[in-house]
């Protein structure tokens, strides 16, 4: 009966998806919805690739995910994964399904599937992940995911014994996950381009995960990431296996250090975070026995996608489009960071209100006060604008952050905002967009670089 | 005057180290101390504290100040009962109480003030607050794991008009205990609350409006707005 169940929803998905291809709907995870409705123990039914890679954490995920895929795209290979669908289960159901046959078994050999972190106690137990890239642990949206601790909690309890785990040694949290598990670290040394360390208001490990007391720094590149170690008990951050020790824009490269032996890798993009993501996915691979030569050479032929950072030279200015993430003080604290060690004059636009709480609710906004908006108070910073329902909130917190009352503005309507942007006295125009503002984004950006062309 | 934050590297998960940052900026000519755990509280031992400020904590966090501060529970009982002020925000305010069983575990609180927290891990409530305390009107969040019971001859914080209290069925959110305020409220409230904040600092001593007052009223009438209506979802 639990059998049949099983092929009425693979089937009855099938269908669905089949539906959606002639319609053009592609990219829902409607099919997987269909099957888990039918079938709620289908993905432990589901015939999974040989070889399945999951890719978790609070940042970076997406973007390591598609690095894989496009990796072994290059290398010939031809792996399922949820790309262009949703990274809880019935997004990983309906890469899945599309990869089965009708009889239910995976067609393909491997896959990559980016996996939320949330969402680890139904999927981890049940997809049995043999590789699993944990990219970090940060606080993210207090409504979800509560605070880093309760999310390694979870992971902890749904991460299966046969997973191998790839771990970044600078994230006391994530390194410190199932203990008992097989596991290869990475790290990130100190680079000489790394801007020094500006105190993050969120620090989320200062006590020490063994003993409790509180632990020390020896290195601390931003919030708890970093190379830590307690005087008390003796704990310390795990050493690591690959250490990406230089990475040099001009020439495009970046240096590993692996059992003592030097590597080079194309840059893939030079912010520290993507630096993280690159090594994160040469870790993986190099564990699975990719040459370092044929990862570097799959490597060169990735680009960077466009939709997280754009930036273009307008005229006499450069528009540069960010993706921060908003209920995520994290994301947001490394977009302003990166604009605070950006050279120049320049003018930011906020648009960091939740697309949800908007429509029917009021955002918590207390992650406004987790956020480092100091880093936008600066005298290179001219002109700050807050836009959005919640424009009176945001501009309050840029005041208590120290910002000039008169750079800051409050600006309700997006539509609004290009024709505020006081492009006379900047040279460098950020707009730092939450996820689901993309077109809204687009808009504001594409408003403003028209104001450029026409200067 | 003084102002102590207790064990900020454990009382800060959802942007509450705002509270004392604006109390620093609305009152600039104090002292700030910062407590951190293996170190006695300053409120002890030093008459000037005249404030102490702890907020949300993650469970196992949350074991370590009950903990570090179990020595002191007599000294805080004293401190409470004769005046000294104080907010503890998020489940930091459990500390206080009788006891926080979760599962089959009970923890032993303070017993400073009567009160019973339950912990259920499996089960987050995520909400808006609006409340009135003595004639202010509070708007303000919650997002917590656990309720509470308040005992006979606790007095409540804000009676709730939107969200919830205590626990599901309690009319009022939080206690007080003299100046002292206990509330499940979370987050920069003082920062939320503009009218709260000045009403403290009168209680401070202080004449002084809170910083950015103007601003932050602008702010708090909108979002009052927001929570008054009806269409507006509260989790």
């Amino acid at each position: 009966m639990e059998k049949l169940s099983f092929y009425f929803a693979l089937w009855s998905a099938k269908a669905a998806q089949l539906a959606l291809r002639i319609i053009r709907k592609g990219g829902t995870t409607a099919p997987g919805k269909v099957a888990l409705a039918i079938c709620p123990d289908f993905l432990s039914r589901i015939g999974r690739p040989e070889t399945l890679i999951g890719v978790t954490g609070t940042n970076g995920k997406t973007t390591v995910s598609n690095m894989l895929c496009d990796i072994f795209e290059a290398m010939g290979m031809d792996p399922v994964s949820n790309r262009e669908g949703a990274n809880i289960d019935a997004g990983a159901a309906t890469s899945l399904i599309a990869a089965a046959s009708l009889g239910g078994k995976c067609r393909k050999k491997l896959g990559v599937l980016e996996m939320d972190e949330r969402s680890a106690l139904k999927l981890f137990p049940v997809l049995k992940p043999d590789h699993l890239i944990v990219t970090n642990l940060f606080r993210d949206s207090m409504r979800r995911n509560a605070h880093p601790e309760y999310i390694a909690d979870l992971m902890e309890k749904g991460i299966v014994p046969s997973t191998h785990l790839i771990l970044n040694a600078d994230d006391p949290i994530s390194s410190s996950l199932a203990p008992l598990n097989s596991r290869t670290l990475f790290s990130v040394d100190k680079l000489s381009q790394d801007p020094p360390a500006r105190e993050n208001l969120v620090q989320d490990v200062q006590i020490c995960p063994v003993c409790g007391e509180r632990i020390v720094y020896d290195f601390r590149r931003y919030h708890h990431i970093g190379r830590a170690h307690c005087d008390s008990c003796g704990w310390h951050s795990p050493d690591p296996d690959y250490l990406l020790v230089s990475a040099d824009p001009d020439a495009g490269k970046i240096t590993i250090m692996e059992s003592q032996i030097w590597q080079e890798y194309p840059l893939p993009s030079p912010e520290i975070y993507n630096l993280y993501n690159a090594l994160a996915a040469i870790t993986l691979l190099r564990h699975m026995g990719h040459s370092a030569e044929e990862i570097a050479a799959a490597m060169g032929q990735l680009k960077v996608v466009q939709s997280r950072l754009r930036s273009e030279e307008i005229g006499r200015w450069q528009l540069t489009a960010s993706m921060a993430k908003g209920l995520n003080a994290v994301a947001c604290s490394r977009n302003f960071d990166m604009v605070l060690n950006t050279p120049g004059k320049k003018a930011v636009v906020l648009l960091l209100d939740d697309v949800f709480d908007e429509k029917s609710s009021s955002e918590n906004i207390a992650w406004l006060y987790d956020a480092d908006f100091e880093f936008l108070c600066n005298d290179d910073i001219v002109q700050v604008l807050a836009v959005g329902k919640r424009c009176l909130d945001t501009r309050l917190r840029l005041l208590l952050a120290g910002a000039d009352p008169q750079r800051v503005q409050a600006v309700r309507k997006a539509a609004d905002a290009a024709a505020q942007v006081a492009l006379e006295e900047c040279e460098k125009v950020f707009v730092l967009f939450e996820v689901y503002r993309h077109g809204q984004a687009t808009e504001v950006r594409d408003a403003i670089a028209e104001r450029m062309r026409k200067a | 005057m003084k102002l102590e934050y207790l064990y900020p590297e454990l009382g800060n998960l959802y942007g509450d180290s705002a509270n004392m940052r604006y109390l620093r900026q609305c009152l600039p000519q104090a002292e700030y101390v910062e407590t951190h755990i293996g170190e006695a509280p300053a409120f002890v031992s030093d008459p000037e504290v005249c404030f102490v400020y702890s907020g949300p904590m993650t469970e196992r966090g949350q074991g370590i100040a009950l903990e570090e501060l179990r020595p002191y529970a007599g000294a805080l009982s004293e401190k409470l009962t004769g005046g000294l002020h104080g907010l503890f925000t998020g489940n930091s305010m459990e500390l206080l109480g009788k006891s926080i069983t979760a599962g089959e575990t009970t923890l032993d609180g303070l017993g400073v003030v009567e009160l019973r927290s339950r912990r259920d891990i499996a089960h987050r409530y995520n909400g808006l607050f609006l409340g009135n305390t003595e004639g202010i009107e509070i708007t303000a969040f919650n997002s917590r794991f656990s309720h509470s019971v308040p005992g006979a001859g606790l007095q409540g914080f804000a009676k709730v008009t939107r969200g919830i209290g205590l626990d599901q069925d309690c009319a009022y959110e939080g206690y007080r205990v003299g100046n002292f305020i206990g509330t499940y409220l979370l987050g920069p409230l003082l920062v939320l609350n503009p009218l709260l904040t000045q009403r403290l600092l009168i209680s401070l001593g202080s004449e002084e409006l809170p910083a950015f007052f103007t601003e932050a009223l602008q702010a708090y009438e909108a979002r009052l707005t927001e929570f008054r209506d009806p269409k507006t979802k509260l989790d």
